[in-house]
């Protein structure tokens, strides 16, 4: 990870930079947003390693804004970009920018842009630690996993997948009322699926922030229990449990989602749920619950950048504070996140959820966090008489918004549960419901949270549920 | 080119047996309203170097953005240290290989391509772009029901220099513009919305301002208002067997989730799994497997005029092609790189690697992927039909990891009894299997109801890439589907 841009940590340079262009600017008012990255990982397959990639970026984003000709309020605004740092490219962008924003209609309830600055921030150790390694010593560590993961799969005969991959992230906003800010953040993130040649297969994942919260240093496969390896044993025992799968009929069953599953079913509600904007143009499920118990009062869902352990930038898209917003208090929908537009327009506060403007989406939460609850795996499991254990789902997607309705298939490693016992593995199920309806009906939660993604965009915090009446409504065969 | 070649060599005197490097400029512009504001108003541009190694069977992959304001001299300096950096990288990562990774035949060609043109989209005044835009969104103006109104446009200008170590050296500039708009009512406790041309922003194709003129937004808006409305009080479409009419918006996207994707060589052999998943349609079966019924002929072709994936050479620098995939209903060909194509024994790759930007490295992609047009006229489809339903435009689509078990939601469907369209459906939706599916196929709309449409944001990879493709479809029936609600 080293190249001739600034490097991701130094926010004193990237914010430099991004004030050399405001100032550069014509506009009534400009913001700029500087990205630095820095990226590398390997995926790996039967074959071994099967791409390595070492990256570096830079995304520089201009946003200018007119104030109204003739007066009046609001303003009239576009944003360029550019992934250059010599001054002729950002003039450009900038030049861009107000070009556009020169013939773009006004939009009259748009606010100033703000001054106020979440303060400096220190650059987590595990960020300094990626990036003062050497390359070699990245490489090696990171090659070390892999054979690792390579030569369990060997061992059992699996076919493996998989990515290790490293990043670290630098960003700097400053606009021309004062602002300055800047972050640095991490990601470290391993997974693995293990495949029988026969079907049945089983996946494990850890993201963290950075390869030694993944691989502590100097960790391999014979130096300890890193995190990085239990990812491994996980997988593998997930595939030995999920050899030569069962039919089974679809219908309702009370179900234990692990992680992942929530995850990519929660991570819907953070797309198309819990902002402002879909409120007002009453496409979301909080519209005409807010202040009902529509979900289980086990379910407590906030949005948390500050969160230690899966937190995110504390600024948003505009450089405003990320406010920690409770959005489900044990059951109870609350009010959705802001940003500064949809804060003025619906005369409520800014709690900071906004992405680079202008943009079409509206304020999103994209820290969430599902509160974990009282209950061990054990627990989860003894109270089911009759149900499947899910631990992950593909291609979740959503039907309708107003209950978010969403379909989606199991994946790598679907059990039976019989009398709180764990049986053996089914056929794969795909399941339609409605997450409000699923949320509804959780009879518990977890007690250990766990970061995950899923096919579309986005990570989030949360445990495993038990939940009751879960509608599975066809089948595979495999 | 310089910059390139540079890069290649220095690539082979660090180490490396291949090399392969590509110079991307890219200039977007990305234009929408929603309810009266400018909701979206970009123009960005990258510019940036990959390069791509092959030491001793083993990839590495490396990326700079560049600066092309500070002179292109100063850029082509950092070529060596990015090849360099790939060398190293791939070096490291080979004391894990399993395998090594084989090529096949060199791949020399020196060529130039561009996207043909009216008009350049680059040239229209901004002025014109959002009067063009303002109008498309006024037109759906006017129900008290609505509550989001949407006009956009969207592109794309990357022109792309590579060269490789086998003495490729190509030039090509691939020039995309697309528009669409898109309408949402609420009301009776539904939300229900309409787009048109299509889904994903409206219709895109590798064109010039011609096509986005060629549109009409504005001609269309009234309707998908009306509709939208409609919608939020119809009845929700009953769940049972019954034909399935597909429109050609919406058929585009079967043939994407359950034929393009099922038949990249990758997938097949695992080495996507982790993420975007593997497929069912497994070597054994090539040739042989009845992937559909007769009248199913889908040819994938990366020269195909318009088509959003229309260029002169894949990221490997391999001249593009067609082929089919799937011939009177066997299945027949796969979309390949270099290295899977060697794998299979091909003598040579279908010309389908491709990478998002300079960034990345290419992995094997769709290209455009047609259903070849029939011999009946949509009226006549209709009045053939007893007891059916006609869905028209993508709005959910869900697919497992072996692309089987398949179920797609569309914006609007219309009852069909004994042969006549009847009253409008809410939230159709249907699932499937993949090959049950395409051999329930008994009739194809003629080449008067065929056309392109582009898939511009399909994402595969880990991390994921996105890229584009077009489909070619008429409307077409499958018999005795299942609804479900």
């Amino acid at each position: 990870m080293s190249s001739s841009l600034p490097d991701c940590r130094d926010g004193a340079a990237l914010l430099e930079l991004a004030q050399k262009i405001v100032a550069a600017s014509p506009a009534d008012e400009t913001e700029v947003t500087v990205q630095r990255t820095e990226d590398a990982y390997v995926r790996f397959a039967d074959s071994g390693p099967t791409q390595s990639a070492d990256r570096s970026d830079l995304h520089i984003a201009v946003r200018a804004r007119l104030a109204p000709q003739g007066g009046g309020p609001g303003f009239r605004e576009a944003r360029a970009t550019s992934s250059s740092t010599a001054e002729a490219d950002t003039a450009r962008a900038v030049e861009r920018a107000v070009a556009l924003a020169r013939v773009s209609p006004v939009t009259a309830d748009a606010p100033g842009l703000a001054a106020d600055s979440c303060g400096p921030q220190a650059i987590p150790p595990g960020v300094t630690a990626m990036l003062d390694q050497s390359a070699a010593d990245r490489i090696a560590a990171t090659t070390r996993l892999v054979r690792y993961a390579l030569d369990g799969c060997a061992a059992e005969s699996l076919a493996p997948a998989g990515l290790v991959q490293l990043t670290a992230l630098g960003t700097a906003l400053a606009n021309s009322v004062g602002r300055g800010v800047f972050a640095a953040r991490g990601r470290a993130a391993m997974a693995l699926t293990a495949s029988h040649a026969q079907g049945g297969s089983g996946w494990a994942e850890d993201i963290r922030g950075s390869l030694t919260d993944l691989a502590p240093a100097g960790a391999g496969p014979a130096d300890g229990p890193a995190d990085g390896i239990s990812v491994v044993e996980r997988a593998l025992a997930k595939a030995r449990q999920n050899r030569e799968p069962q039919s089974i009929a679809a219908g309702e069953y009370t179900v234990v989602l692990e992680p992942a599953a929530v995850a990519s079913l929660l991570l819907f509600a953070s797309y198309c749920g819990f902002g402002a904007r879909e409120v007002a143009e009453e496409s979301s499920m909080l519209c005409g619950r807010i202040g009902e118990r529509a979900f289980s009062p086990l379910i407590s869902i906030s949005d948390d950048a500050a969160d230690r352990r899966h937190g995110g930038l504390p600024f948003d898209g505009e450089g405003n504070p990320r406010h920690r917003v409770a959005l489900v208090e044990e059951g109870v929908l609350r009010e959705p996140v802001t940003d500064a537009l949809w804060a003025a327009r619906l005369g409520r506060e800014n709690t900071g959820h906004g992405i680079g403007q202008p943009d079409p989406h509206g304020p999103l939460p994209q820290n969430l966090i599902l509160a974990c609850g009282q209950a061990s795996r054990a627990d989860l499991l003894a109270g089911v008489k009759r149900g499947l254990l899910v631990t992950q789902f593909h291609y979740t997607n959503m039907i309708e918004p107003r209950d978010l309705t969403l379909t989606g298939m199991t994946r790598n490693g679907t059990f039976l549960i019989e009398d709180g016992e764990v049986c053996g593995p089914v056929k794969n199920l795909r399941f339609t419901d409605s997450l409000v309806r699923i949320l509804a009906n959780v009879s518990a939660v977890g007690d250990e949270a766990a970061a995950c993604g899923a096919l579309f965009d986005g990570e989030l915090l949360t445990p495993a549920l038990r939940v009751e009446g879960f509608r599975f409504t066809s089948t595979t065969d495999f | 080119m310089d910059t390139c070649i540079k890069a290649v060599q220095a690539a082979e005197q660090a180490g490396a047996q291949y090399a392969d490097a590509r110079l991307v400029r890219l200039v977007s512009e990305d234009l929408a309203l929603r309810n009266g504001n400018v909701v979206c108003a970009e123009a960005a541009e990258e510019f940036g170097l990959g390069v791509r190694v092959l030491v001793d069977g083993s990839w590495g992959f490396a990326a700079l953005p560049l600066a092309e304001g500070a002179g292109l001299a100063a850029a082509r300096e950092q070529a060596p240290a990015v090849a360099a950096r790939a060398v190293e990288l791939a070096r490291a990562v080979g004391s894990a290989q399993v395998r090594g990774v084989q090529l096949g035949p060199a791949e020399g060609t020196v060529g130039e391509y561009a996207t043909p043109f009216e008009i350049n989209p680059f040239e229209v005044s901004l002025t014109d772009k959002l009067a063009l835009l303002q109008e498309a969104e006024a037109s759906m103006v006017g129900a008290q029901e609505t509550v989001s109104r949407e006009a956009g446009l969207g592109l794309r200008r990357e022109q792309q220099w590579q060269a490789s170590s086998e003495g490729a050296r190509q030039h090509q500039v691939l020039l995309r513009s697309g528009a669409g708009i898109a309408t949402t009512a609420a009301a009776h406790g539904h939300v229900e919305r309409r787009s048109w041309p299509a889904s994903f922003g409206g219709n895109y194709k590798s064109a010039g301002w011609e096509h986005i003129t060629g549109l009409d937004l504005a001609a269309h808006g009234e309707r998908m208002r009306d509709e939208s409305v409609a919608l939020c009080s119809a009845p929700a479409c009953p769940a049972g067997q019954r034909d399935l009419i597909l429109m050609g918006n919406q058929l585009m996207l079967q043939i994407h989730e359950s034929v393009g994707h099922p038949n990249e060589l990758d997938r097949v052999f695992g080495h996507e799994v982790d993420l975007a998943g593997s497929s069912f349609a497994t070597t054994d079966k090539l040739g042989t497997f009845r992937y559909g019924s007769d009248l199913v002929n889908l040819v994938a072709d990366s020269t195909v005029p318009g088509g959003l994936d229309t260029r002169g050479f894949d990221d490997e620098c391999v001249p593009s092609g067609s082929w089919h995939v799937v011939k009177d209903g066997i299945f027949t060909g796969y979309h390949t790189s270099r290295e899977w194509a060697a794998r299979i024994g091909e003598e040579r790759s279908r010309a389908t690697a491709r990478a998002e930007g300079f960034g990345n490295p290419p992995i094997i992609r769709i290209t455009n992927l047609s259903l070849m047009p029939g011999d009946w006229r949509l009226d006549d489809l209709i009045a053939d039909t007893e007891d059916g339903v006609l869905c028209d435009t993508v709005r959910m689509w869900s697919i497992d990891q072996r692309r089987l078990n398949f179920q797609f939601t569309t914006e609007i469907g219309w009852e069909i009894k004994n042969g006549k369209l009847g009253r409008m459906l809410r939230s159709p939706t249907y699932q499937d299997t993949t090959p049950e599916f395409w051999n329930r196929c008994d009739a194809i709309c003629d080449a008067d109801h065929w056309q392109l449409w582009g898939v511009p944001n399909c994402g595969k990879g880990n991390p994921m890439q996105v890229a584009e493709m077009s489909h070619g479809a008429a409307p077409a029936r499958f018999r005795s589907v299942n609804f479900v609600q």
